[in-house]
């Protein structure tokens, strides 16, 4: 056979060969291109820094850190703690996306624990919240707590200053909570407004309503998706977290439409729901 | 008078006298005749009774075991007494708890530790009116055998720990007779405080308890805690044994006090004296330098504080760990919380009917914790003071009262009894304390509390003899008094750091008891010696 001579291989095929690799190599490099091209594309502008937002009546500036002390009260040197309390059961998924959002703007200390109420929990809970931060051992270096406890409670529950605040209960509640430590709530009361009555309705149609109801919020948000990439416009807000995590822990979106599915993939494209998929089962 | 008149006054009282004492003679007749009557009766009754007494083999006072003879007989245990036992004739020795006669019918209820079971012996084929009233008449905790049929229960037996059966006597025998008189009632002893003073029923008091301790140690409740308690230690031992931990014992008579010199107790020493050790810190310390890594020691610490608290004892049984660490002392902490997590644990998983009997008598909260332990800062724990309102300075040490509150917060936030600060001033801990890197005000040294009280005090050693010479100095110790420990960190000593807890105080505390002694055997403190 011509190709081989002396039971070597021709230098000829070995160069065609060497060829062969770099096209297919570098047209692997241009799909990922186009792919991440394709995401940036279609993913709808969701950047939470309000100093970037449409101009609209009431204009949110972004207040930086400080605002940590006019909403959670002044620093007396403790660290502030918050403290969720949680059912292995139902992991508050919403929570662990607002997580992710805080570690983004703040010096987050994370932790978990598990209760002695509970005696086992799967591993990927142990490990929700990511892994630990290399200073975790300085508890002074962080601006904010972040301290989940797998507890055998029947409601999500979350205490942060016992003195001066009772317990906040419900898993909407807390995240509407959270949110707010985030500075990027609209201003605009009409669009609180919606936004609250986007999580209620996902917490009570889609998360404890029955098959019923739950085809019902389905179709609601896929016109709502049709009309703009967010549920409350232009913006990504709270209502898409809690609608998309109650989504995906209802397990509808591989049943779901067209719109609905865009939105979900959106989201994922975000980053914010790493966290989350891992402990869909 | 004339003599005749003598004579003849002489003849009647004769006369009277002989009357009198025929009377006399015939009283004593009669006494005697009555008497002599009663003891033919009562011979006659005696006779009756042997005569009738077919039992007569079946019950009695056996002779003291003095190892006579190897009987090839077993005796099961009342906690064994189930019903797959019933219909099955069996040997059992116990204590006679209570024995109540009704009518041809005794009721018995015999005890063994913390297992109860009814016994019956009723007139019959098998018993004789005397067996009956030899076994109402047995006291109080004397141990006997017997033999007996187990029978089924359809009504449970509610009081008694084995409630679906009861025993049928045949033969019953008193191996160890007890004193009629008993310093205390083991049902006064079991019972609740509050439902003694409602009901106007006894309990007993502390005091009693201690001076009658083998009684005391009879009842359900004390043998649940030491039983638990002997679970802490066994726990401890497993947990680090399992982490590459070697157990050392450390001597007790030393020749210098090692925490400071006021709470110690001398002992003469032939020509000289020596302390009781009050901790075996010094020599956890020297172990480690002696390159054995990791080591702990359980024995007895004596601390000679006049101090007549529910949480204090002149003697007490310490469990001490010592680690060496490669960069950072947290991974001593790490270690000590996590075994303290394991010991919690193993009680919750394994003695939970010991804790329940405890809880009938001393009813608590069931023991919560984290896993991983939760470590607070001592800021943290100076600011959440402050905002309930409590006035203290940032380098104060925390009062007792301080504690108390902070475990009351801490329990209120994270619903945890179990804790560590971390942290601690450098001015209100021992010379021996490694000062922190960043901050001279402060100290790598940390206290654990479980239930708002400080079981464990422990930090990262100075392992650097110049730097331990120079805070030896700066707390005014002698130098010459601890020239050994110093001469330990000389020859290449490694970075350590380690923490002790005293066992008493961890199991009154897990079981949410609120004085010491309960779970000390024979305790000691600046009042008692004895027992």
């Amino acid at each position: 056979m011509p190709m081989y001579k002396n039971g070597e291989v021709d230098p000829a095929l070995k160069a065609l060969e060497e060829r062969q690799d770099e096209v297919l190599r570098r047209l692997y490099e241009l799909k990922a291109t186009v792919d991440g091209l394709a995401k940036t594309v279609t993913t709808p502008d969701a950047d939470l820094d309000a100093s970037t937002l449409s101009r609209g009546p009431a204009e949110a500036v972004f207040r930086g850190t400080a605002d940590l002390d006019s909403l959670l009260g002044k620093d007396l040197g403790a660290l502030r703690d918050i403290v969720i309390n949680a059912n292995p059961g139902h992991p508050p998924l919403s929570l662990l996306v607002l997580h992710a959002l805080l570690c983004q703007r703040y010096q987050v200390l994370s932790s978990v624990h598990v209760h002695s109420s509970v005696s086992v929990v799967p591993p990927p809970l142990l490990s929700c919240l990511g892994p630990r931060h290399i200073d975790s051992y300085v508890r002074q270096r962080f601006q904010l707590g972040f301290t989940l406890i797998w507890k055998d409670v029947s409601e999500l529950q979350m205490k942060f200053n016992t003195q001066s605040m009772c317990p906040i209960e419900g898993e909407a509640n807390v995240a509407r909570f959270l949110f707010r430590l985030l500075s990027a709530e609209p201003q605009d009361p009409v669009t609180v407004t919606q936004m609250d009555s986007w999580i209620d309705t996902a917490v009570f149609q889609l998360a404890e309503g029955g098959s019923k109801e739950q085809a019902v919020t389905l179709r609601s948000l896929n016109s709502a998706l049709g009309r703009s990439p967010w549920l409350l416009g232009q913006e990504f807000s709270l209502a898409d977290i809690v609608c998309a995590c109650c989504v995906l822990r209802a397990g509808l979106n591989t049943s779901a439409a067209a719109n609905v599915q865009r939105w979900l993939e959106s989201c994922q494209n975000l980053g914010h729901f790493d966290c989350v998929y891992p402990l869909l089962q | 008078m004339t003599k005749e008149n003598v004579q003849g006054a002489g003849e009647d009282e004769q006369q009277a006298q002989s009357k009198k004492a025929l009377k006399k003679q015939q009283k004593e007749a009669e006494k005697a005749a009555k008497k002599a009557e009663k003891q033919a009766k009562l011979a006659a009754e005696q006779q009756e009774a042997d005569e009738d007494d077919f039992a007569k083999d079946r019950y009695g006072i056996s002779p003291m075991v003095q190892s006579q003879q190897k009987l090839d007989r077993a005796l099961v245990r009342v906690q064994d007494l189930t019903p797959e036992k019933a219909e099955q004739q069996i040997w059992v020795r116990a204590r006679i708890h209570t024995s109540r006669a009704k009518g041809k019918q005794c009721f018995l209820v015999l005890r063994h530790q913390q297992f109860t079971v009814q016994a019956l012996l009723a007139v019959g084929d098998r018993a004789s009116k005397q067996m009956v009233k030899f076994a109402a008449n047995l006291t109080k905790e004397s141990i006997i055998d017997v033999e007996a049929v187990v029978k089924k229960v359809e009504q449970k037996i509610e009081s008694c720990s084995q409630q679906d059966v009861e025993l049928h006597v045949e033969r019953i025998f008193v191996i160890s007779q007890s004193e009629a008189r008993l310093p205390l009632q083991l049902e006064d002893a079991v019972r609740p405080e509050g439902e003694g003073d409602e009901e106007g029923r006894a309990t007993v008091n502390q005091d009693t308890r201690l001076d009658n301790r083998v009684i005391d140690l009879r009842t359900t409740t004390s043998q649940a805690i030491f039983r638990l308690q002997s679970g802490v230690c066994q726990l401890f031992r497993d947990t680090l044994i399992n982490k590459g931990f070697v157990e050392i014992q450390t001597p007790k008579i030393i020749s210098a006090a090692s925490e400071g010199g006021a709470n110690v107790f001398t002992v003469s020493y032939f020509k000289t004296s020596a302390y009781l050790a009050q901790s075996p810190q010094l020599y956890k310390q020297m172990c480690i330098c002696a390159d054995f890594d990791k080591v702990f020691c359980v024995g007895p610490v004596f601390r000679a504080e006049d101090s007549n608290t529910h949480r204090h004892l002149t003697e007490f049984v310490g469990l001490d760990i010592e680690m060496a660490f490669n960069y950072h002392y947290h991974e001593v902490i790490d270690s000590i919380t996590d075994t303290m997590v394991q010991i919690f644990k193993g009680l919750r998983d394994r003695f939970q009917t010991e804790i329940q009997t405890v809880n009938k008598q001393y009813p608590s909260e069931p023991f919560k914790f984290l896993e991983p332990t939760l470590r607070l800062e001592y800021k943290e724990a100076v600011a959440m003071l402050k905002a309930a309102g409590v006035e203290m300075g940032d380098e104060e040490d925390l009062s007792t009262p301080n504690e108390k509150l902070l475990g009351r917060l801490v329990k209120e936030k994270y619903d945890t009894d179990f804790y560590v600060l971390d942290k601690y001033p450098l001015a209100v801990r021992p010379f021996y304390t490694m000062p922190d890197p960043n901050n001279t005000k402060y100290s790598n040294s940390y206290d654990m509390f479980m239930r708002g009280e400080e079981i464990l005090s422990g930090a990262q050693r100075v392992h650097d003899a110049q730097l331990l010479t120079e805070r030896a100095m700066h707390h005014g110790i002698d130098l010459e008094k601890i020239k050994a420990y110093i001469d330990s960190f000389r020859y290449g000593a490694p970075p350590h750091a380690g923490g002790g807890i005293g066992l008493e105080r961890v199991t009154m505390l897990y079981l949410g008891l609120h004085n010491v002694r309960q779970t000390s055997m024979f305790p000691r403190d600046p009042k008692r010696l004895t027992p």
